[in-house]
């Protein structure tokens, strides 16, 4: 059995299903995030496994323990909110001690346990400010040392970092990971936005509508994308339609107007002969040629614009009736392209994902 | 934040403030005047009132009465309110909008109505409690604990649900997360409640009119029938000292509490 076990859970609220049959297996010391839009059942899960809100149906193991009917307080679970949920009247050394001094510690030990939290945090010489003469950080600090204290079997973080601005976000993500790895806590990251969850999970659940749509590491999950939505809702993606021409096991080809290209499936995903489909190719797949006399390339386009971001310029290229985004690292031996020239592209068999 | 107000706004304001407050002014002139009669403008200032009122048995018992009164008012008023306002806060169901104006519908009724249809219900239910300070203390509570609703359900209004939450998190118990977390939180719209309850309670008149026993009578019911049979300024004095009270609530209150923060986080 798993670490954290999720089975056939569904919840409820009226009419609406905010969960449908969720299966999930979570491992000890592991880093999962769950991934969607909003309204897609992500934070209802995360408050199920905190004891916030109870399930329809279906079980939650936690360590071997059914925890479904605990309340939060018999849970052994630390969880940070989006807006950390500091207690305004106490200070921050008072809000660390709160889960001590509900589990009875003694005074000694409690003092030395908030210093040892608030050194690692890097909070030290913060224990007498109040929630109101602290940063958006430095609360982001104050809220995970509070749950690290009583040492808890899971971490549960609720878009923590969505409430600080972008410099902050990015500096944030690779502390929190940083205590994450350190501690070597299991943990369940919820959060909107898929470089977060690219960037510090181990595997993420992509939910959609109360279900998980795929489950895989960052890698799978960006290169190997099991349905369209997935493929649009993490990273940047041009999705290509053409018709399949050939299907030989698992490598397909393509035929977009009179060019034909190889792609790959996915997943459990089949096609079959003469079916339409979408063709994935991440943007900074994709290799650019100035198109040449000599060369038969398979495919060719019309530069529609080109975009500087100084580490990258993007192009737009036109294919018959489609754009396809193009980013090209911006090194000297790499061509640079001006609108309206002719070009020849191309990518990698595998960098071609076939979706029906 | 300073902005300027237009002037004739201001002097409207002034206008208005001077009309609340005049008949304040004439009860108080009233009751220091040296004549026999209340009339206003008083025949020269003295305190003969004052010191006739704080002689009278009959006048200083009402105060005394109106004022355990109001303190009893106050306990229960402060509890079923900070309870209902819970209530009505925390739960989710059809007909929850309902129920909150059912609560507060005793501050909506006239008062007559609500007096006399309590002095109905008491007599016809035989519960033996018409015309006696349990009666008249049911009452008050009615006619009180709207008010607790409001200024608790103000300050529940901006409270973070996931304080709560979090305490729960961290090991707490239904009871420990509300007094730990919760209640320091809406302690202050818990005390303005109680005050705004104890004032009410100590100026209601038209339901203690219908359920004040003739030997216990609050001290608007005994300046009223005072007042019915002569016109002397002790009613008056009785007057000052009654404002005097409430005003010193009012100053109690906006020492512990921020009224007008209260009022704000109403409106955000």
């Amino acid at each position: 059995m798993s670490y954290v076990e999720f089975s056939t859970i569904s919840k409820h609220f009226g009419n609406s299903v905010a969960v449908a049959d969720l299966d999930l297996q979570i491992e000890q010391g592991e880093f999962f995030s769950l991934l969607g839009p909003s309204g897609c059942g992500k934070s209802t899960t995360l408050r199920m496994l905190a004891g916030f809100v109870k399930p329809t149906t279906g079980t939650i193991h936690v360590n071997g323990r059914d925890v479904t009917a605990l309340p939060p307080e018999a849970r052994d679970i630390g969880i940070v909110f989006q807006n950390y949920a500091i207690f305004p009247h106490m200070t921050v050394f008072d809000n660390i001690a709160f889960g001590l001094v509900e589990r009875k510690l003694p005074r000694g030990e409690i003092k030395q346990k908030v210093d040892a939290a608030l050194a690692e945090v890097g909070m030290t010489g913060f224990e007498g400010r109040y929630e109101r003469e602290l940063s958006g950080g430095q609360k982001q600090r104050v809220a995970l040392a509070r749950v690290l204290v009583i040492e808890p079997e899971i971490l549960l973080l609720d878009e923590p970092l969505s409430a600080l601005d972008k410099k902050m976000r990015e500096e944030m993500k690779f502390w929190i990971k940083n205590i994450q790895r350190s501690v070597g806590i299991t943990t369940i990251y919820v959060t909107h936005d898929q470089s977060e969850a690219l960037t510090m999970s181990d595997r993420i659940a992509v939910m959609d509508q109360g279900r998980v749509l795929q489950i895989g590491t960052p890698v799978e999950i960006y290169e190997q994308p099991a349905s369209r939505f997935i493929a649009e809702f993490i990273g940047e993606s041009n999705l290509l339609n053409g018709i399949v021409s050939a299907v030989d096991g698992a490598v397909c080809s393509i035929r977009i107007g009179n060019a034909t290209v190889t792609g790959r499936l996915t997943q459990n995903n089949s096609v079959s002969q003469d079916q339409d489909v979408a063709l994935l190719v991440r943007p900074e797949m994709i290799r650019l040629h100035a198109l040449d006399a000599d060369e038969q390339p398979k495919l060719t386009g019309t530069v529609s614009e080109t975009i500087y971001q100084g580490s990258v310029v993007r192009y737009r290229i036109q294919i018959a009736d489609q754009d396809l985004m193009v980013e090209i690292a911006n090194r000297p031996d790499l061509p640079r392209l001006d609108m309206t020239d002719e070009v020849a592209v191309f990518w990698d068999a595998e960098s071609g994902v076939v979706m029906p | 934040m300073e902005r300027k107000i237009p002037l004739p706004m201001l002097v409207l304001a002034i206008l208005g403030f001077c009309y609340l407050l005049f008949p304040i002014l004439v009860v108080v002139l009233a009751g220091l005047t040296t004549g026999e009669f209340l009339t206003f403008p008083p025949k020269g200032l003295s305190l003969r009132w004052v010191i006739s009122f704080l002689n009278s048995e009959k006048y200083l018992s009402a105060f005394f009465f109106s004022f355990k009164l109001a303190l009893m008012t106050m306990v229960v008023s402060t509890i079923l309110g900070t309870a209902a306002a819970l209530f009505l806060a925390r739960s989710r169901f059809v007909g929850r909008a309902a129920l909150r104006a059912f609560f507060l519908s005793p501050v909506v009724l006239p008062g007559v109505v609500v007096g006399f249809a309590l002095y109905a219900f008491f007599i016809a239910s035989g519960m033996g409690i018409s015309r006696t300070i349990w009666g008249l203390w049911i009452g008050h509570i009615l006619y009180s604990t709207p008010y607790v609703i409001g200024t608790v359900g103000a300050s529940l209004a901006t409270f973070d649900v996931s304080l709560e939450e979090a305490a729960r998190s961290l090991g707490a118990s239904p009871m420990r997360a509300f007094r730990k977390i919760t209640f320091p939180n809406i302690a202050q719209g818990i005390q303005a409640g109680s005050i705004f309850a104890f004032i009410v309670s100590f100026g209601q008149f038209e339901v203690s009119l219908f359920l004040s026993a003739p030997n216990s009578e609050p001290l608007p019911i005994a300046m009223y029938n005072s007042l019915r049979y002569k016109f002397e300024p002790d009613a008056a004095a009785a007057g000052i000292f009654a404002i005097t009270l409430v005003i010193a609530s009012v100053l109690l209150t906006n020492r512990l509490v921020n009224i007008r923060r209260l009022l704000e986080r109403q409106d955000g």
